[in-house]
């Protein structure tokens, strides 16, 4: 089917859940209650490292409000949980290795009440010496956070191609630097929430919450109870947000309140305020990225050399997931002959860090874009030149020795179209001539260092560039299910085992369906999501939601399709070789349109007689692998390219960034659905320019000083200028029609983007993320905790 | 979380204040409430011993707006939203509707009164500095008495304000201002919408054949509390105005602040960009540049 064939893939479909939620008549898990049920209190202490001495409930063990204590000692099963390293306890009993820890829950009906009993339990503790530093967290006398691995290292990916050495001796220039990026937070408007209820007997438990990936928390729950995955069934409430955040923190809520729930017997519900959802759920990884380059005076890379530290804080989570996608990605998207990298995910008293949209791309990106424009400044280029000189093209070969083939690769499309857009070359260099003031900021200021008025505002053009793998890649298992079941009367139920997350999936299948049987998108009604009733199709991640799930809705409405030309073959007496369309609600030959059945009476004939109707579709990735002593395989089965260009006015005598414009071009394979394309460009440009300029969790000693929005400063509406989303498309094999992802690649290098945007208006280069005030003026962070802050 | 706590809503401003006189030490005073709700959370020591509050958000008697005496006299329960909006308060005291227009959001902007702003008194009050350079008096009345204070008066030290036990602020008086007088407010904070003010400065400047013949100067979140620089401004009475003098004061404007505050964690950034940015204040009030400076 080609692009100008399709009825509604492609075009502007509003959500399904839209009203709903702005209206404020979606039930989010906070909304529902059940009879006879239990809040639930978290106790912790405010240590970042301590061993746990005794714990005395007997302050409060006899107060009526109070209905029942949960601790390690009621954990059934499996103590500690974690989706790689199960290295997270439940309830901490020995030891806490960061100050989102738990060491029991209290129940009772007042949540106001437990709050006052909370303050009354006696639990005596030794301190341990606090490790924050994770640059040093493999020196040989840092403390151990998990002894029972032997060392802080969480995982190390090497990778090795063709002679790193040899490349710097044959290049002509040689260029290193070292960046950071921070902690963040994903920021979901919705903080945590869920129910367990009991089923009859105890022996099955039900779960309802705001939960990102429910076949990962039933995995989860049924070994910390020790059941059979039948007995734990998981609902999906509608989700406020979760941007990869609702998954390891979600899935220990899961299983405390059914603990809770099977102790009592009544159901329970754990509900986070904001300041306890930042203080206990994980955050981006913050990394220091060594960079070394070998180029030729030509602009041609030739070598580079990467050494990454990722802060995985207090426990493993989803870093060996994370830093994994970092190595495959962390050259850029440029062919470059001799590539030596080391990523390794460390321990430290810092909050967890797992899974956040961007996984490990956002950090490298920023790196490998500030490193491109300085060369190309070095060797008098454009940064539009350097990349187009360097670019992957069809047929490259990536750092890990995959051929990019069987895919339009269109960094170079992406590139020009974005250059093109935005006159950039031009205005990047104009900016580049123009002399910039200075200023020294001190206590007093010298004559020269006030700005003349009209010279405060200075302009700056930047861009970046990235690629990105598609879905899980070698990281794991990738398939995906959906059920699709046409009633008598044309319209049809769908699901798909892929959970909704806010990013309006649920429209984007409806439309797949909709589109293969020629039926309105509103005719198709999206089941709520239950464990029970559909096949695990792996998590919510990684962008791969249209590509996978899509996938298999278009398959399992294709299996009915075929159900609905069979009987209608049989009713016309025609061959096998006869084709329809199914459009507009009617189903015609191809050859001979005059002859039709409305679907609606062909459903009616198909069900009269005893047609099956009902499909679960099926969609897998090809194989990909990868060998993880040298790094090197195909990593990803396909792969998507973006260009962002940033212009930004900045305020040399604050440091203010303002930004004025953001062109995101993007190659996402087919759009299914074009109002939640754009949507996804906004959004993820605008969480890209938090990171940039804004957000940053700091935790001095491993304590979160930023616990709710007053401190931890995302941006508002008035803080972007104009986003303009670009699509480039390509052919694509994979995927329902070629779709493949956007949600990610919208992210992750907005920062870049402006940092290069920034650097171009201030003539200054920043190495260091976020780029607030502080950063553009002192080229350092100021932190009320830091020793030399008053130098 | 925010106590059980008993609510009443007088009819009048004569029941809110017997109310409070009755109430005596237990009793607080809500108007838009968007400090005092936080503060429940945030556990604000005022609050602790709380048991009635007494809500005077909706009182009319608070909203009035009217000349007097030639200068302005506004209710002290006007939110900022209706502040901005206010004809007279554009055209005669527009660092006053500037300064309204950047506080917190919409939403917060309509519930936010002016009173509750300086009567909070955090540094970052942004109504203070604009208030202060007007030369603001405040009625203060409680069921038995009246009395009028300045502003510059009433603001004692963080969060502390000369106000007793069942005293309202009932209304802003601002003095006549002379049509030569121009001035400009500035706010600096980390992002655009919703933001603390770092810095805020107000000045008021009055020039006759290129002297200085009046200059005011406020700034808030730099110091303690919002205050004006009298000494400052004496410095500057009858100066030939030029970039060179103005570069001169935004020095001393530094020294100042650093004498009040000693060299704090954020000094190395906030003080230079204080000189910096009073610098360009006075350039644009002098009309040196046509450029906003945002
Ligand atoms: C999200 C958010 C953003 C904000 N942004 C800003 C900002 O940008 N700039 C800024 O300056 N402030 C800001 N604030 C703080 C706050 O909105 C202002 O200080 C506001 O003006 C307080 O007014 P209110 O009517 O809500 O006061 P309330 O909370 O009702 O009261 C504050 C204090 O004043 C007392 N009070 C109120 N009225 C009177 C009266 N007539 N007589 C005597 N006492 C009285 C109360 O007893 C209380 O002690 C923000 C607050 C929030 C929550």
């Amino acid at each position: 089917m080609s692009a100008d064939s399709f009825t509604v893939v492609g075009k502007p479909v509003v959500r399904q859940d839209g009203r709903e939620k702005v209206t404020g008549a979606a039930r989010f898990a906070d909304d529902l209650r059940f009879p006879g049920m239990l809040s639930a209190v978290m106790v912790r202490i405010p240590a970042a490292h301590a061993l746990i001495r005794s714990v005395d409930y007997s302050a409060i063990n006899n107060d009526p409000a109070l209905a029942a204590i949960c601790d390690a000692s009621d954990v059934p099963a499996a103590k500690t949980v974690g989706i790689v390293r199960k290295d997270q306890p439940v309830f901490c009993d020995k030891k806490v290795v960061t100050p989102g820890d738990v060491i029991a829950m209290l129940l009772g009906e007042s949540e106001e009440e437990l709050l006052r009993l909370r303050d009354q339990v006696r639990i005596e503790y030794e301190l341990l010496p606090v490790l924050t530093d994770y640059c040093n967290a493999l020196a040989p006398n840092e403390p151990l956070i998990h002894p029972e691995f032997g060392s802080n290292l969480i995982v190390h990916y090497p990778l090795r191609k063709g002679n790193v050495e040899q490349g710097f001796a044959e290049s002509d220039h040689l260029l290193e630097q070292t960046y950071t990026t921070q902690r963040v937070e994903h920021a979901y408007i919705e903080p945590e929430c869920v129910i367990a209820i009991p089923r009859e007997g105890r022996k099955e438990i039900q779960i309802i919450g705001s939960i990102q990936n429910p076949f990962t928390a039933r995995r989860i729950v049924a070994d910390v109870l020790g059941w059979p995955l039948t007995h734990v069934r998981i609902q999906q409430a509608e989700l406020g947000g979760s941007f990869g955040g609702k998954d390891d923190i979600m899935c220990l809520l899961s299983a405390r309140a059914s603990i809770a729930a099977l102790k009592t017997g009544r159901p329970v519900k754990i509900r986070y305020r904001r300041e306890e959802s930042i203080l206990e759920s994980y955050k981006r990884h913050p990394y220091t990225m060594h960079y070394k380059a070998g180029f030729m005076q030509t602009g041609k890379l030739k070598a580079m050399k990467i050494d990454i530290i990722a802060d995985g804080g207090a426990y493993a989570s989803m870093s060996p997931f994370t830093t994994w996608r970092t190595v495959v990605q962390a050259t850029g998207p440029y062919e470059i002959e001799h590539v030596w990298t080391d990523v390794r995910a460390v321990y430290s008293n810092n909050p967890y860090t797992g899974a956040m949209r961007g996984f490990g791309s956002p950090q490298p990106i920023f790196a490998q874009e500030s490193l491109m424009d300085e060369i190309a400044v070095q060797l008098g280029m454009t940064p539009d030149e350097i990349r187009r000189i360097n670019g992957f093209r069809a047929g490259s070969i990536t750092a890990s020795g995959q051929e990019l083939a069987q895919h339009d690769v269109n960094l170079v499309t992406v590139l020009d179209t974005a250059v093109g857009q935005t006159a950039f070359a031009e205005r990047w260099q104009e900016n580049e001539q123009h002399i910039k003031p200075t200023w020294t900021p001190s206590c007093s200021l010298d004559n020269k260092d006030f700005i003349e008025p009209d010279q405060l505002l200075q302009k700056g053009i930047g861009l970046a560039t990235s690629f990105r793998g598609c879905s899980l890649g070698a990281e794991g298992t990738d398939a995906a299910a959906a059920y699709l079941s046409l009633r008598p009367d044309g319209s049809a139920s769908l699901l798909c085992g892929l959970a909704e997350n806010g990013q309006g999936l649920r429209t984007t299948y409806c439309i797949i369906a909709a589109e293969i049987l020629g039926i309105p998108v509103d005719s198709i009604e999206y089941l709520d999501f239950d464990t029970a009733y559909i096949a695990d199709s792996g998590p919510t991640v990684a962008s791969r939601s249209t590509l996978m799930g899509g996938g298999a809705v278009k398959n399992a409405a294709e299996i009915v399709r075929t159900q609905l030309e069979g009987t209608l073959r049989k009713r016309w007496n025609l061959a096998t070789d006869r084709s329809f369309v199914f459009s507009s609600g009617l189903v015609a030959l191809v050859d001979d349109p005059a002859k039709y059945i409305s679907f609606l009476d062909l459903c009616a004939l198909a069900h009269s007689t005893g047609v099956n109707l009902s499909a679960i579709g099926w969609y897998r990735g090809p194989r990909v692998h990868w060998d993880e002593s040298v790094g090197q395989g195909p990593a990803y089965f396909t792969y998507v390219y973006g260009c962002q260009v940033a212009e930004v006015t900045v305020n040399i005598g604050t440091g203010e960034v303002h930004l004025d414009h953001i062109t995101a071009v993007h190659d996402p394979g087919t759009i299914i659905n074009l109002l939640g394309a754009q949507g996804q460009v906004y959004g993820g440009v605008t969480q890209g320019a938090g990171y940039a300029l804004w957000e940053e969790i700091t935790a001095p000693n491993g304590k979160i000083k930023e616990l709710n929005f007053d401190e931890y400063l995302i941006p508002t509406s008035l803080d972007l200028g104009t986003i303009t989303p670009l699509f480039v498309s390509g052919k694509e094999t994979y995927g329902p029609w070629g779709a493949k992802s956007l949600g990610e690649p919208t992210l992750e290098l907005t920062a870049a983007a402006i940092a290069n945007a920034v650097r171009n208006a201030v003539g200054k280069r920043f190495f260091n993320l976020p780029l607030n005030l502080e950063e553009i003026l002192l080229q350092r962070k100021l932190r009320p905790e830091d020793p030399n802050a008053n130098q | 979380m925010i106590p059980q706590i008993e609510f009443v809503r007088p009819k009048t401003l004569h029941d809110a204040l017997s109310i409070l006189a009755e109430s005596g030490d237990g009793a607080r005073v809500i108007a838009g409430g968007t400090d005092v709700i936080p503060g429940f959370q945030q556990g604000d020591l005022r609050l602790k011993s709380a048991r009635t509050l007494v809500d005077i958000h909706h009182l009319p008697e608070l909203k009035n707006v009217e000349t007097r005496d030639g200068g302005l006299a506004i209710g002290a329960g006007i939110t900022f939203t209706d502040l901005a909006k206010h004809p007279i308060i554009a055209a005669e005291y527009p660092l006053l509707k500037q300064a309204a227009l950047t506080v917190g959001n919409v939403q917060i902007r309509n519930r936010a009164t002016l009173a509750g702003n300086f009567v909070n008194n955090a540094a970052c009050a942004d109504s203070v500095p604009p208030l202060l350079v007007y030369n603001a008096v405040l009625r203060i009345q409680s069921h038995t008495s009246v009395r009028e204070t300045p502003l510059s008066d009433f603001l004692l030290s963080p969060n502390q304000v000369q106000l007793n036990a069942g005293e309202l602020v009932t209304n802003i008086f601002l003095p006549k201002l002379s049509a030569s007088h121009s001035g400009e407010f500035y706010k600096l904070g980390r992002r655009r919408g919703t933001a603390i003010s770092r810095i805020t400065l107000a000045v008021l400047l009055k020039v006759t054949e290129n002297r200085i013949e009046d200059l005011r100067i406020a700034s808030g979140a730099v110091t303690p509390i919002g205050m004006r620089f009298i000494d400052l401004e004496k410095v500057a009475l009858g100066k030939t105005i030029d970039k060179s003098f103005l570069k001169s004061l935004a020095n001393e404007l530094g020294e100042h602040v650093l004498s009040k505050t000693g060299i704090r964690w954020s000094t190395p950034y906030k003080l230079p960009v204080l000189q910096q940015m009073f610098f360009q204040l006075l350039c644009r009030v002098r009309g040196c540049s046509g450029e906003a400076i945002r």
